[in-house]
């Protein structure tokens, strides 16, 4: 090194500049560990959308159009016509503060961008500079900046370290709803061109072939069919798992980890001790193979075109109605979304379970029934025989996952369930679960590889809450119904909260769940002895 | 610093509005003309704003939800923060526009020796919000005694609970004393909370420097420097009728007083005050949870390109062959 | 380490505190310094009660265990938390100006102090390697558990 050696005390002083610079002239820098990679261009161009090309964030140049300006501009003019959410929300914060603490990017990693209302303020700014009176004659005094090149590059930065998980929104007294705003400009970046590889590869993946890795048709049948080898192993019982079958009363979609993913797997081998218990008459699709919606994190568009083989399928095979496995996302879709963008979904019925008779009247309409609301009811019809010492070897906890507690309210079925399947279940502090819950840091296309250090931050708060449960009460399972949740938090927890495993509410069901004709149970289905397992409660 | 701009603007303006508040043609224009064009400016830039609103589409339902869905009718569904129909929403709403609900949600938690949980809350924020707000209300009903003859029943009403301490003639009221301070401490905040500052732009203090001052001249004038309250109610009544006539015993500080307020009138749509008709429009808020229950129709729905089952069986027709399972096509 | 005071210790580990939070942007100093609660300000939390633990050892026994426990908690966070490696561990040597100006000049005391300073550091080093060493592995972990049943399903086709 050709500088001289500092002193100690003089090697912190740190390049975070220390005087209260305006945050309209700051610039991102793109630290390797903090952001994820561009698309490739041959998704983008399989997908038909606009600018494929190669690019990386740390590039120079991003090879934006050369007309990219007016793009943006004519991308917002239009988004404010067609969103009241994107223009009112540009329109009415005062700034109050009340969400600044409130983001679990900006708690676990202080950088005060990442407070909603400043992550809120850098589409803000530019808003009042192109479509406010105000901004146009008083420009900074307003609160206005010039949209450049480089807050291209600091939007992209910041709304891609946003889940969309709606925590801010909880707490605004206008509603604000960072989710929407993220949405609006990630929509805006992908009209130049601006995507993320983890967003739109799945997204190509799903479209073509039916899911996130683009396991094909016969690949996804194998490892059902895995799943149906195992089970036998483990309970002694041959389950069916039809898939593709016409006539079936219900359509099943999971999200596309449960068939290739651990630990998501093992709440897919619940799912299929459930049905066969009951005798349910359903179906797989190996078309309408993914239940989560990675278009969403890139665009309405998006979201519907990958969202529309739901109902079509459904259509295509003449079932009744549609259950929907555990995930988080993908019920934001189908509750808030489905039914506006691919509906009316007349060709289904009102979802009727077989069993207890129950009408889904919630889900008149949509017709898709989450399986949690399914469960709950046979469990609490009585029509499932249940031993709960089977997950004796787990101390739980329950995350509340974003997508179904603040787009949807999804809060009690899934305790309900977890109180008759298992005999030790603690909570987490109140104001980190249910509506005020924590996100998981890796929603919304975030989790990805190569950003996993900001994943780590952003998921700091929820696993400092996980923390507290495993020192109060020895808890060593986080249990969750979300499938991002599933692939990010063993990460997240075996970085900050060594000795806390994963699992999904089926799991425990499938663990606890007796069915006729099996096998003594040696092992949960992890393949873990039952006795042992309790000695292992800290790693 | 971001809060001279502001203050100086403000400042001049009171300055401006004090030496015209003593020649003739400048009574005319401050006493008359701006309040005039102030009010039309409000009239009709309010409107605007809220028509903009209301003209973009509203194409998904998206409520924040902030309790339990209603599901199945042996689990209790929260109607008010989940709300699934519109009494729940109509509810919901009001607790928000009156009672500032989701900023009460401030809570915390703490752990104490033991270890043992607490909960403590963390409600300055909302206090300060709502003390500001409400007193303001009361503060401008009050006004109503200068333009309505007779006085409305209500005001007086409104005046006695005010004046409960009964103190001081004329009678000190508490609404005045918790105006200044809510708009103090929201101030303060702005000041000493290092993450404010960062946020807060000038337009930020610019409305609690106009708002403090229209609020210490009106006190100034009620309690210290007495104002010809007749000359004053003439002159409302006077823009209320639209026969104006400016009453010759009427101070400078009243001028003051009128100017600020007509600046405010005037500079309320351009700015985030507009937050006093948005919250009635905020999509998280003041819709129904009942997206499955009940289909709601985007205006601009478009036909999307997608990838059909046909489509799909044609791509990978003998890999699915191959795996058994069934076609359409053979 | 004899001859210290209660108050002097807590005046080094209040300065101590101070130069760590000075590491953090300005705008969210007061943040981490004064949100209380530790569920809202992990961060935070973690700064306020480990510094006076690793205080309390570096005039106590500097028992391994406990050093080692009050240090990690501190590594780890600042291991992600886009710091380089000077940055992230630099906040450990500040001890040494601040127990300078807070402590009575004696030659012999101060060198005993300065060296178990550096052990500190020294343990801290270990704890920063051994982190990021870990956010490789954890990545490759979850890059398994993605595919963990294709694998299983053809254990030869391998990766």
């Amino acid at each position: 090194m050709p500088e001289a050696t500092p002193k100690p005390e003089e090697l912190v002083q740190i390049n975070y500049d220390p005087h209260e610079k305006d945050w309209r002239k700051t610039r991102p820098e793109f630290r390797k560990g903090t952001f994820c990679h561009a698309a490739l261009p041959k998704d983008v161009k399989y997908l038909g959308l606009p600018n494929p090309r190669d690019w990386q964030p740390p590039d120079v140049d991003w090879k934006l159009p050369p007309n990219w300006k007016e793009i943006i501009l004519q991308g917002m003019k239009e988004r404010l016509e067609k969103f009241r959410s994107f223009r009112l929300f540009m329109d009415i914060c005062v700034r109050c503060g009340a969400c600044a603490d409130k983001c679990q990017f900006f708690l676990g990693s202080g950088d005060p961008k990442n407070m909603p209302v400043l992550r809120a303020e850098l589409i803000r700014s530019v808003y009042r500079r192109y479509f406010t009176t105000t901004g146009k004659l008083f420009r900074g005094l307003a609160g206005a900046r010039d949209l450049t090149e480089d807050v291209i590059k600091e939007w992209f930065y910041y709304f891609y370290q946003c889940s969309e998980c709606r925590r801010c929104s909880v707490f605004c007294p206008f509603g604000i709803d960072t989710a929407e705003i993220t949405m609006m400009v990630r929509e805006l970046l992908n009209l130049v061109g601006v995507n993320t590889n983890w967003v739109i590869g799945p997204v190509a993946n799903c479209y073509r072939v039916g899911n996130h890795l683009g396991i094909q048709p016969h690949g996804f049948k194998d490892s059902i069919d895995f799943a149906v080898d195992d089970l036998e192993e483990i309970t002694g019982v041959r389950v069916e798992a039809p898939i593709n079958r016409k006539g079936a009363e219900v359509l099943f979609i999971v999200p596309s980890a449960d068939y290739f993913a651990t630990p998501h797997y093992y709440t897919l081998l619940g799912y299929l001790m459930l049905f066969h218990e009951i005798g349910l008459d359903y179906t797989f699709s190996a078309y309408a193979a993914e239940g989560g919606n990675f278009g969403l994190f890139s665009s309405h568009e998006l979201a519907k075109r990958l969202n529309a083989k739901m109902y079509a399928e459904a259509k295509r095979l003449k079932v009744k109605w549609i259950l929907g496995g555990e995930c988080g996302h993908m019920w934001r879709v189908v509750n808030q979304y489905m039914d506006t963008m691919n509906g009316p979904a007349d060709f289904l019925e009102v979802p009727v379970s077989p069993f207890t008779g129950t009408r889904f009247e919630n889900t008149r309409s949509t017709k898709m029934v989450h399986i949690c609301e399914f469960t709950s009811d046979l469990i609490y019809h009585n029509k499932l025989r249940l031993n709960p010492s089977r997950n004796d070897h787990w101390k739980v906890t329950f995350h509340d996952s974003c997508n179904p507690a603040r787009g949807m309210g999804l809060l009690e079925e899934p305790r309900y369930i977890l109180r008759k399947v298992c005999n030790h279940f603690h909570e987490m502090p109140e104001n980190t679960i249910r509506e005020q819950t924590f996100c998981c840091g890796s929603g919304a296309g975030l989790g990805s590889d190569e950003n996993i250090e900001a994943r780590l931050r952003g998921g700091l708060p929820r696993a400092n809450a996980v923390k507290y449960v495993r020192d109060k009460h020895g808890v060593n399972l986080l249990t969750c119904i979300c499938a991002i949740d599933k692939a990010t938090l063993p990460t997240l927890l075996e970085y900050w909260t060594p000795g806390v495993d994963v699992g999904g509410i089926h799991e425990l069901l499938g663990n606890a769940l007796i069915m006729k004709g099996e096998k003594e149970r040696t092992t949960d289905l992890r393949g873990q002895p039952l006795q042992q397992k309790s000695e292992a409660v800290h790693a | 610093m971001k809060p001279l701009v502001p203050l100086f603007v403000i400042l001049a303006v009171i300055g401006l509005a004090y030496g015209g508040g003593q020649l003739a043609d400048t009574r005319y224009l401050l006493g008359i003309v701006l309040p005039y064009a102030a009010i039309a400016t409000f009239l009709l830039g309010f409107s605007y704003r809220v028509i903009r609103w209301a003209h973009s589409a509203l194409p998904f339902h998206i409520p924040t939800t902030c309790g339990q869905q209603k599901t199945l009718p042996w689990i209790r569904s929260s109607w008010i923060e989940n709300p699934h129909n519109k009494r729940g929403v109509l509810t919901r709403m009001a607790l928000e526009i009156l009672l500032f609900r989701s900023l009460f949600r401030n809570s915390r938690a703490q752990i104490e020796e033991g270890p043992r949980l607490l909960y403590t809350e963390n409600k300055w924020l909302w206090l300060g919000a709502l003390a500001f707000h409400w007193s303001l209300l009361v503060i401008l009903l009050r006004h109503l005694r200068l333009f309505v003859e007779p006085v409305p029943r209500f005001v007086i009403g409104m005046d006695t609970i005010d004046g409960f301490l009964q103190i001081g003639a004329p009678q000190l009221l508490i609404t005045d004393v918790v105006v200044v301070a809510a708009l103090l401490y929201l101030l303060k905040r702005r000041f000493t909370d290092r993450r404010l500052r960062y946020i807060s732009l000038y337009t930020d203090y610019f409305a609690l420097f106009l708002l403090l001052g229209i609020v210490i001249t009106g006190i100034l004038m009620r309690y210290f420097f007495k104002v010809d309250l007749e000359g004053v109610k003439q002159l409302a009544l006077g823009l209320v009728t639209f026969s104006p006539t400016l009453p010759a015993a009427v101070g400078p500080l009243f001028f003051v007083h009128l100017t600020l307020v007509s600046l405010l009138f005037a500079y309320f749509p351009y700015s985030k005050l507009m937050h006093m008709g948005g919250i009635f429009l905020s999509p998280t808020r003041n819709l129904a949870n009942d997206s499955r229950r009940q289909r709601h129709v985007n205006p601009w729905n478009y036909p999307v390109k997608v990838h059909t089952y046909q489509e799909w069986e044609e791509e990978f027709h003998d890999k699915i062959k191959n795996s058994g399972l069934p076609l359409e096509k053979e | 380490m004899p001859g210290i005071s209660p108050s002097q210790k807590q005046a080094i580990a209040e300065r101590w505190l101070a130069v760590a939070l000075e590491t953090y942007p300005a705008q969210s100093r007061q943040f981490l310094e004064g949100e209380k609660d530790p569920f809202r300000n992990p961060v935070g939390q973690s700064l306020r009660t480990q510094i006076p633990k690793l205080v309390d050892e570096l005039f106590g026994d500097m028992d391994p265990q406990r050093l080692g426990q009050a240090l990690e908690e501190l590594v780890r966070l600042r291991a992600v938390q886009q710091f380089t490696p000077r940055e992230a561990l630099g906040f450990l040597f500040l001890l040494k100006p601040i127990c300078r100006e807070e402590l009575p000049a004696d030659a012999q005391a101060r060198a005993e102090l300065e060296d178990r300073i550096d052990e500190i550091a020294l343990v801290g080093f270990d704890i920063f390697v051994r982190c990021r060493e870990q956010i490789y592995e954890i990545r490759a972990n979850e890059a398994k558990r993605r595919v963990a049943l294709l694998e299983r399903m053809n254990p030869e086709a391998g990766r």
